[in-house]
């Protein structure tokens, strides 16, 4: 009884991914052009979310500087686009984001693993500052503060002369997209779940105990620091298509603060809280934009409220109210405990 | 003109130390590292030049000045409400949501400022004005730089003093150093706590105010002292008022003069500064 | 030989047929084609300008102030082609990425006629290309770099953007017109300096002023440049620096809160009693600062736009825009209202020019034809707009000085400089720094 009763409770979840991904196929003819772009960003971002919960929610760390990984990634792209315009297809250009992206973290993370909490926090700011600060100065290469245009790249031999930028994103962009996301998802699922992951978890929880029992804490934090950056800077690639236009803003740390928003608005404790996360605070940022001068207020008392109120964010809200539902327990299967 | 970049550079640090001067209390009494605290900058300086401008012409110079005053009294007043709405609550929780709270904090304070005192830049130059120029070695010299850097030397002696002697100062040195034991020994956290947010609030506030004299208050003015607060601290050090003062010499010198010799390098200089701490000596020159 | 009779006769019979209709087409048979509908609704233009921060007060708000008051003039009128304006204004605040996001909406959203904005060259550069991209029209009404539809090199095809337009000159007119005005009034000079804002607008407004001096007086040596970013408040450090280089002359793009601080600064620490200033956009700036501003700064108009030029009792639609300004705002306008006036009268035109050829309410690719060519008065004078979708215009120049009957200086009248258009534009499709560089001096 007890096995079928696992095997149903683990059959539902997969059926709803499939069921949703179906669906997903047909947004181009469901939405409009506008919000069919919103959507497209708010996978970008939930990409580069769930990259970011993979050292906050499973790991323990807060980078309050993931904006400079979202900036490698869209800078590789442009630089590409810049100084080797012959191999600017996307092809090349998503594994040469994910090189810089790469680059960029391991040597952050080299120096950020060292510490934890409030000096992890910080430096992780300060680095990414650094990183604005420079991109701003190089006006000669980075374009500065007026950033550098994103032309739509060629695609597996296809090129896209004279078709503007609205149709290729509801056109093969979005399936294209949402392939990444899918592959993404999985991939990210599949460290979380692994032996690796459950390491990553027990260093979150008891880093002293966990050292005891031979998990090399630094080295681990490093590997996940790494990931968790590449897959920031993938989202950030793919988000220059969409943005059509990169500059150094992505990598200020009021940036990097909206990425933790994002994630802790979806829940942190939950592996699909940052896509949530991602999608709404995309839709709530344009709604607020759109609607009032005094957006920021909204955007502000929206951060403080969930903070205080609903820590583990909208999914994690969500997963305790159908937990009373099934009637579990309150706390059992939380993966993060939020009273440390 | 040496002479002028050198009183430049000390003009700089002097406000940088005011202001990293809250940061620094905060976060070494609470463990809180305040992002809103280029917000309450912002506070200040808008609140100083509003009774500025309001006063008028005719008003004495005297009330001028006492007027700079307001600019720390309403940052302290909205240091009050954030601790005890927003930080309070969170005392128990990790570090990160605190964090998170003063980022939401900081979004809400930059459009409450929009709707207090609207889009447009607050010129409230009369202190600045009155005092003119003085020519030292044959350059002319704002008085009023001398003044802010006067003015933020007396604070600097007068919270040394306060920390150094005073009993309430001595119980917040010891909160910042060992906190299970300062509550251990009985020592009430939570309103300590509360005041020195406020006290650091006023000091950002204050800062604000002593500025506003000489550049517009705008929106947006408090992010980038923010992030220059923010590399003071983390040069100097978490939570040490040493650090602070040779932080901000450092910050304001390296400022001042890399501007007259690497004109294009400005804000990246300092960053790099940071970086190069932060990876030598992570808790800062004279931190713990 | 069968193939090439057929080929023949089909040819013949096509000029023929083209002949036909040509001269049928010539003989009045226009109103007849295609009659479109006029859409009932108002037109509904947006327009974007800093409406908070420090460029709002010396621009934002004029600008937006212009807009308003044109909007009444044309709808008491009977609006365009009898359709009234409905305008919305929005604010161009939060940074280039912001506008990029703001103008999409504008375009796929809320799918507005046309965009007039856009002071911030870096803003311009973002969101000019977006124009063809998402199929809107943009005339971009103040912003002044001269990349925004050049080419990678000359000639270049024009025009860059078909949707997009500048319905003014660009800085070009201002950094040459500096260059002939110092080298006429200060040929004795030996050294300048620079400081400028560190964006698109201060590095290429920099880059032809350094261009045009090496060409005139190549004896003049740069003893330093500076780049404070966008919007920065403190330029106490900047201006020690300047004071110790001790340049003859600065050259400055310096605009909007960051001129007015800068002036404000520099004043209090004394950089006016021994160096002079020459600034690329100066006009606002004296009736902003009031009657301290320092004499004898060297003052470009971005155009011939200045409250006393044309002379009222020549060019009477300088007198009313003048008055009518001052009366509903207490403010003389200054070159932000000028170029609102432009844009939005250039729009205006072109639709009416475009009706009249289609007729009917135009497309916005059919306006953007029309545009092309049109030559409009403004209350500075002519306003031409090219292929290459940049508008052209005259510079005029001067230096400030305190004059009775104004509450802040003036340009001296003894000394006011226009430069005409052939002088300061560079021609079609050529980059306007290899013009320069062609020059014989």
């Amino acid at each position: 009884m007890k096995l079928h009763l696992k095997k149903m409770i683990a059959r539902p979840k997969i059926i709803i991914y499939l069921g949703i991904i179906f669906v997903l196929l047909f947004l181009p003819r469901i939405l409009s052009t506008f919000n069919l772009i919103l959507f497209e960003y708010g996978l970008t971002f939930a990409i580069a979310a769930l990259g970011f919960n993979l050292l906050l929610g499973y790991t323990g760390l807060l980078s309050f500087g993931h904006g400079a990984f979202f900036a490698a990634g869209a800078y590789g792209v442009v630089m590409i686009a810049k100084y080797f315009p012959e191999l600017y297809s996307m092809e090349i250009l998503i594994p040469g984001a994910l090189l810089l992206s790469f680059i960029i973290s391991a040597i952050f993370g080299f120096l950020c693993v060292r510490h934890t909490k409030i000096f992890f926090a910080i430096l992780a700011l300060a680095l990414s500052m650094l990183v604005y600060a420079l991109v701003f100065k190089f006006y000669h290469i980075t374009g500065g503060s007026d950033g550098l245009y994103v032309k739509i790249p060629s695609m597996f031999g296809i090129t896209f002369e004279g078709v503007r930028r609205p149709q290729f994103l509801s056109g093969i962009y979005y399936y294209f997209l949402l392939c990444i996301f899918v592959l993404s998802f999985i991939i990210m699922k599949g460290i979380v779940n692994s032996p690796f992951g459950k390491a990553l978890q027990a260093i979150r929880d008891n880093e002293v105990r966990a050292e005891l029992i031979g998990i090399r804490v630094r080295r681990y934090r490093l590997y996940i620091f790494i990931i968790s950056g590449m897959f920031t800077g993938l989202g950030g690639a793919l988000w220059s298509f969409i943005n059509g236009h990169v500059t150094p803003d992505i990598s200020h740390w009021v940036f990097s603060g909206e990425i933790v928003y994002m994630t802790l608005l979806g829940g942190f404790a939950i592996f699909e809280g940052p896509i949530i996360g991602a999608m709404i605070f995309t839709f709530l940022k344009l709604y607020a934009m759109g609607s009032t001068v005094y957006w920021m207020f909204i955007m502000g008392i929206t951060l403080i409220i969930l903070v205080l109120l609903l820590p583990t964010g909208i999914a994690g809200g969500f997963k305790s109210l159908t937990d009373i539902i099934k009637n579990k327990k309150f706390f059992s299967g939380e993966a993060y405990d939020v009273n440390r | 003109m040496w002479p002028i970049y050198i009183l430049n550079g000390l003009y700089f640090a002097a406000f940088m130390f005011l202001i990293s001067l809250g940061l620094n209390i905060i976060l070494g009494v609470m463990g809180i590292l305040n992002l809103a605290h280029g917000s309450l900058y912002a506070i200040g300086a808008f609140t100083a030049a509003w009774a500025i401008v309001a006063l008028g012409k005719g008003a004495s110079i005297t009330f001028i000045y006492l007027s700079l005053i307001s600019g720390a009294v309403l940052a302290a007043f909205f240091g009050l409400f954030m601790e005890y709405f927003l930080i309070r609550p969170l005392y128990k929780r990790a570090l990160e949501y605190q964090l998170l709270v003063t980022f939401g904090a900081l979004l809400l304070l930059e459009d409450v400022m929009k709707m207090i005192w609207g889009g447009e830049a607050y010129y409230a130059s009369r202190p600045f004005d009155i005092l003119g120029k003085i020519h030292i070695l044959g350059n002319p010299y704002p008085a009023y730089f001398l003044f802010v850097m006067i003015a933020a030397l007396f604070i600097g002696i007068l919270l040394w003093v306060f920390m150094a002697k005073t009993k309430v100062g001595t119980m917040l040195r010891a909160i910042s150093l060992d906190r299970e034991m300062a509550t251990a020994l009985g020592l009430d956290i939570h309103k300590l706590g509360t005041f020195a947010f406020v006290l650091g609030a006023a000091l950002a506030g204050l800062a604000g105010a002593l500025v506003v004299p000489t550049t517009p208050a705008l929106l947006g003015f408090g992010m980038e002292p923010l992030i220059l607060a923010f590399i003071v601290v983390v040069v100097g050090g978490l939570g040490s008022l040493k650090g602070a003062l040779v932080g901000s010499l450092i910050v304001g010198q390296t400022r001042s003069i890399g501007i007259v010799i690497f004109p294009e390098i400005e804000l990246a200089l300092l960053f790099l500064i940071a970086a190069v701490i932060l990876v030598a000596k992570p808790e800062g020159l004279f931190g713990r | 030989m069968k193939k090439s009779r057929r080929d023949f006769l089909k040819i013949a019979g096509g000029t023929a047929l083209g002949t036909g209709l040509s001269v049928l087409g010539t003989k009045g048979v226009r109103a007849a084609p295609k009659k479109k509908a006029t859409p009932k609704g108002p037109v509904r233009i947006a327009t974007v300008g800093f409406l908070t921060g420090a460029a709002a007060a010396p621009f934002g708000i004029p600008g937006n102030n212009t807009y308003k008051m044109l909007t009444d003039v044309i709808n008491k009128e009977g609006g365009i082609l009898g359709r009234k304006i409905d305008l919305s204004d929005y604010d161009e605040a939060g940074g280039v990425d912001a506008q990029v996001k703001l103008c999409r909406k504008l375009i796929l959203d809320e799918k507005v006629d046309v965009i007039l904005g856009y002071i911030s060259s870096g803003d311009c550069k973002a969101v000019v290309p977006l124009s063809d991209e998402l199929g809107g029209l943009i005339m971009a009404y103040d912003c002044g770099t001269h990349v925004l539809m050049e080419g990678d090199k000359s000639p270049y095809k024009v025009p860059k953007y078909k949707l997009g337009f500048r319905t003014k000159a660009h800085l070009g007119i201002d950094n040459i017109g500096l260059a002939f005005m110092v080298k006429k009034y200060l040929p004795d000079i030996k050294t300048i300096a620079g400081i400028n804002p560190d964006y698109a607008w201060g590095r290429d407004s920099w880059l032809i002023f350094e261009t045009a001096m090496k060409k005139l007086m190549p004896q003049v040596k740069v003893v330093g440049t500076w780049w404070p970013p966008l919007f920065t408040t403190d330029f106490t450090a900047h201006i020690s620096a300047l004071m110790g280089a001790k340049p003859d002359v600065v050259h400055s793009a310096l605009w909007g809160g960051d001129n007015v601080t800068f002036t404000k600064q520099a004043m209090g620490m004394g950089l006016f009693e021994k160096i002079r200033m020459a600034y690329s956009r100066g006009e606002p700036y004296p009736q902003e600062v009031g009657k301290e501003y320092p004499e004898e700064q060297i003052i470009c108009c971005a155009g011939t736009h200045y409250f006393l030029y044309p002379p009222h009792d020549k060019w009477p639609l300088n007198k009313w825009f003048v008055e009518k300004y001052q009366k509903r705002f207490g403010k003389y306008p200054t070159y932000p209202c000028y170029h609102a006036y432009q844009a939005m009268y250039t729009y205006k035109h072109a639709v009416e020019k475009a009706a009249g050829l289609v007729g009917g309410w135009p497309t916005i690719e059919e306006i953007a034809k029309a545009a092309v060519g049109l030559s409009i008065q403004t209350p500075s004078g002519h306003l031409m707009i090219r292929e290459d979708h940049n508008g052209v215009e005259d510079v005029l120049l001067g230096f400030s000085k305190r004059v009775p009957g104004y509450p802040f200086p003036i340009l001296d009248p003894k000394r006011l400089e226009v430069f005409p258009a052939h002088m300061v534009n560079a021609p079609v499709g050529i980059r306007t720094v290899d013009w320069i560089n062609s020059w014989k001096a």
